[in-house]
């Protein structure tokens, strides 16, 4: 149960193996000395004198705001020392408060990191995002938490021609790539193909068009679905025609990704192709359907539950024995966290958000697939 | 004495179903009054805590020793009452932030987290005041209503609930181990011991802190750390006795046998809480202060959502219940204890055992 607050600890992304610690720091870390060495404590009284000197979590401050196409804005963060850097094409988890509690969504990095140790997130707002909603209301000089760098996604090797494809705010992470091959003086062979809906709707066109001349490795395509149709096989096979020689790239919405996807199953060429995107696998929502797959978070078990039946009796009826105390919601001995999927709560009638919170399995009943933290 | 009420078909249904929407009505409003409001409080608790034991190790003379007392004792009973309950609740979960998740809060006070989640949240809250469910009811050790056993013993109860108030945070520390049913053979050993651990691993740490580490850090002024430290958590034992009992003690809170919660709806479940309850009156900072226990009733009927909204909606609490004719126990603070410690006597002496008697209104 306890592995519910490592997923929710965010300077944790992952499980990590336990660390021998050295013997003086076992001894200034032991529970004895509290609450003297509670981090905690000191951290709330670092943070009520500065929000950027937090010992324990990688915050930052928002530095500029820059609109970058309707309804995409780029947020310039300034990270304290807990931020340890990341690699071009990986992402992090931005967290907002909103309305007292927190929230959090994955975003490409959209530089590359540079001396001055600046951050550069972009962010498309989505009718339904809180976050991407909040990020947008967001002021200067406001205070942020970020997890640590997350995501491989990057070239897999060293000097393959690559093939970068994108649309919307999808291109981020090829923005992150292309800025870190320019400030290396790198020599390889790239092409990338941008579209957005109409031309004010390409983000970072001037952006792109100005590394294209900084560099002469690079060349740029950009494209204008509304005049010139949508991104197909055909297409990318008459603007790259060495398209299936090449080390691809791709990231976008979900109908842009399956079209490629399909193009590059069909020519074999999967094994080249590397997509990145978040939020793609939610399940659909559909609170009439007779059973709901459950996936338990990193044991990958999955089992099912019946419409209608809360998600203790389900585990139970699986032969699991997760822990639980009143049965009628009041407890919290049955709490979990959920990672993706929407469930009822049968005590308010109310229906949660796609994302991670924290659910009581007695008085949940599933609405999608799920994923949840047992 | 107060009847029990009771509510059938319809009335049952739509008094069920007007706590329901009141429930749902708060939960929709939460937000960042409520995550400033927790936030402040464990504030509050730092700093004081920091003023207490500061001027306990480094203050001279008796004004600066009473004032560290003042401190520390606000810091412990704020942090038991108002942060560490009702974050183990689940008030604030909602807010996403690791440290104030229930399942894994951890208060500063001889009970383990752990123990308290179960005897607390699971038993107490589940089976209020049903007799032989809830533990909570007379800690095994007092007599507070003529359905219990009366032994000769229970003569001298006024004197066993004096010192189960004073050393009462040892009282909740040892509720979960359940000692009594390994005394009467009930446990086998290993069970026993293994429910003993935890309570000797927190025990032995909040001994250290209060009794070694702070004293020893004040060097020559250990004498009045310790003394001061002893004296503050007397003071929030105390204290937190007083509020405690207040809420469920009082002289006209029901009791329930096993059979009366057999096949028990919703309904029947706020109908029990409310009768088996009881609130306190008072100031901003008395409310504060008694964690929202204050406001017992509302506690008990929805005990996750965040404490200070139970005085928002107790007027409307106490109205659904005038117009379903369900005695809202309430009163000034010297009013209810003075009923406690009426039922404490009251009971010490040999009545004949009967079943409490179910009533109709």
């Amino acid at each position: 149960m306890f592995t519910v607050i490592q997923g929710l600890d965010m300077n944790k992304p992952q499980a990590k193996p336990k660390t021998r610690h050295s013997p003086v720091r076992q001894f200034l870390r032991h529970p004895l000395w509290a609450p003297l060495n509670q981090r905690s404590g000191w951290d709330r009284l670092a943070t009520s004198l500065n929000p950027l000197w937090s010992l324990m979590e990688a915050r930052a401050r928002v530095l500029k705001i820059v609109d970058e196409a309707p309804g995409v804005k780029s947020i310039w963060l300034k990270p304290n020392a807990r931020f340890k850097g990341f690699r071009p094409g990986q992402h992090v988890l931005l967290e907002l408060e909103i309305n007292g509690a927190r929230h959090s969504r994955c975003f490409s990095f959209s530089n590359a990191l540079g001396k001055d140790g600046l951050i550069r997130i972009t962010i498309k707002q989505k009718t339904d995002g809180p976050v991407s909603g909040a990020a947008h209301a967001l002021q200067i000089g406001q205070i942020v938490r970020l997890s640590q760098a997350q995501g491989e996604f990057a070239p897999r090797s060293n000097d393959s021609q690559l093939l970068l494809l994108s649309a919307g705010s999808g291109v981020t992470p090829m923005m992150s790539l292309l800025q870190a091959m320019v400030n290396e003086n790198s020599t390889r062979d790239v092409v990338i193909v941008h579209c957005g809906r109409t031309d004010a709707d390409v983000v970072f066109a001037n952006e792109l068009q100005t590394l294209a001349t900084q560099s002469s490795n690079i060349r740029v395509y950009l494209h204008t679905t509304e005049t010139n149709g949508h991104v197909d096989a055909d297409l990318i096979s008459q603007l790259v025609p060495d398209w299936n020689e090449r080390e691809t790239l791709l990231c976008g919405p979900d109908g842009f990704m399956q079209t490629i996807e399909k193009m590059y199953a069909d020519a074999g060429r999967s094994q080249f192709l590397q997509s990145e995107s978040f939020g793609r696998r939610a399940a659909p929502i559909d609170p009439d359907a007779a059973e709901h797959m459950i996936t338990r978070g990193d044991t990958e078990q999955v089992f099912t539950v019946q419409a209608g039946q809360n998600l203790l009796d389900g585990a139970e009826a699986a032969g699991l024995q997760p822990k639980f105390g009143c049965r009628r919601g009041i407890c919290r001995t049955c709490q979990c966290l959920k990672r993706s999927g929407t469930v009822t709560n049968v005590l308010t009638g109310q229906i949660s958000g796609p994302g991670e919170e924290l659910i009581q399995l007695c008085i949940s009943t599933p609405n999608s697939a799920l994923d949840i933290v047992l | 004495m107060m009847f029990k009420t009771r509510l059938e078909g319809e009335a049952l249904a739509g008094f069920e179903a007007e706590l329901d929407a009141l429930r749902l009505e708060v939960l929709n409003d939460i937000g960042e009054r409520d995550a400033k409001h927790i936030r402040k409080m464990r504030h509050i608790v730092q700093a004081s805590a920091i003023v207490g034991r500061g001027s306990l190790m480094f203050g001279f003379g008796p004004i600066s020793w009473v004032a560290g007392v003042i401190g520390l004792s606000l810091a412990k009973i704020l942090e038991n009452m108002e942060v560490g309950h009702n974050v183990m609740h689940g008030q604030y979960d909602w807010m996403n932030d690791p440290s104030l998740n229930s399942q894994t809060y951890e208060w500063d006070i001889v009970c383990d987290g752990d123990h308290w989640r179960h005897s607390h949240n699971v038993e107490h809250h589940n089976h209020t005041n049903v007799l032989g469910m809830d533990h909570d009811f007379g800690y095994g050790m007092l007599r507070l209503t003529e359905s219990q056993k009366w032994t000769p013993s229970t003569l001298l109860q006024p004197f066993w609930y004096l010192l189960l108030a004073m050393n009462f945070q040892w009282g909740v520390a040892v509720h979960d181990i359940k000692i009594g049913r390994f005394v009467k053979g009930r446990m086998k050993y290993a069970e026993f011991r293994e429910r003993l651990q935890p309570f000797l691993k927190k025990a032995g740490l909040q001994l250290f802190k209060d009794y070694v580490l702070f004293p020893a850090l004040a060097f020559w002024q250990w004498p009045r750390v310790l003394l001061g430290n002893l004296v503050a958590n007397l003071i929030r034992n105390l204290w937190t006795n007083a509020i405690i009992f207040c809420g469920h003690f009082t002289e006209d809170v029901q009791t329930y046998t096993r059979k009366e919660v057999e096949d028990e709806t919703r309904g029947q479940w706020y109908l029990r809480q409310i009768q088996g309850s009881s609130n306190l009156e008072g100031s901003r900072w008395f409310h504060l202060l008694t964690g929202h226990l204050s406001h017992q009733i509302e506690h008990h009927l929805f005990p996750d959502l965040p404490a200070p909204r139970y005085a928002d909606i107790a007027p409307r609490v106490q109205e659904i219940c005038a117009r379903y004719n369900v005695n809202y126990n309430t009163g000034g603070f010297w009013k209810q204890y003075a009923g406690v410690i009426i039922r404490i006597f009251k009971h010490a002496l040999p009545t004949r055992r009967r079943l409490v008697q179910a009533s109709q209104t």
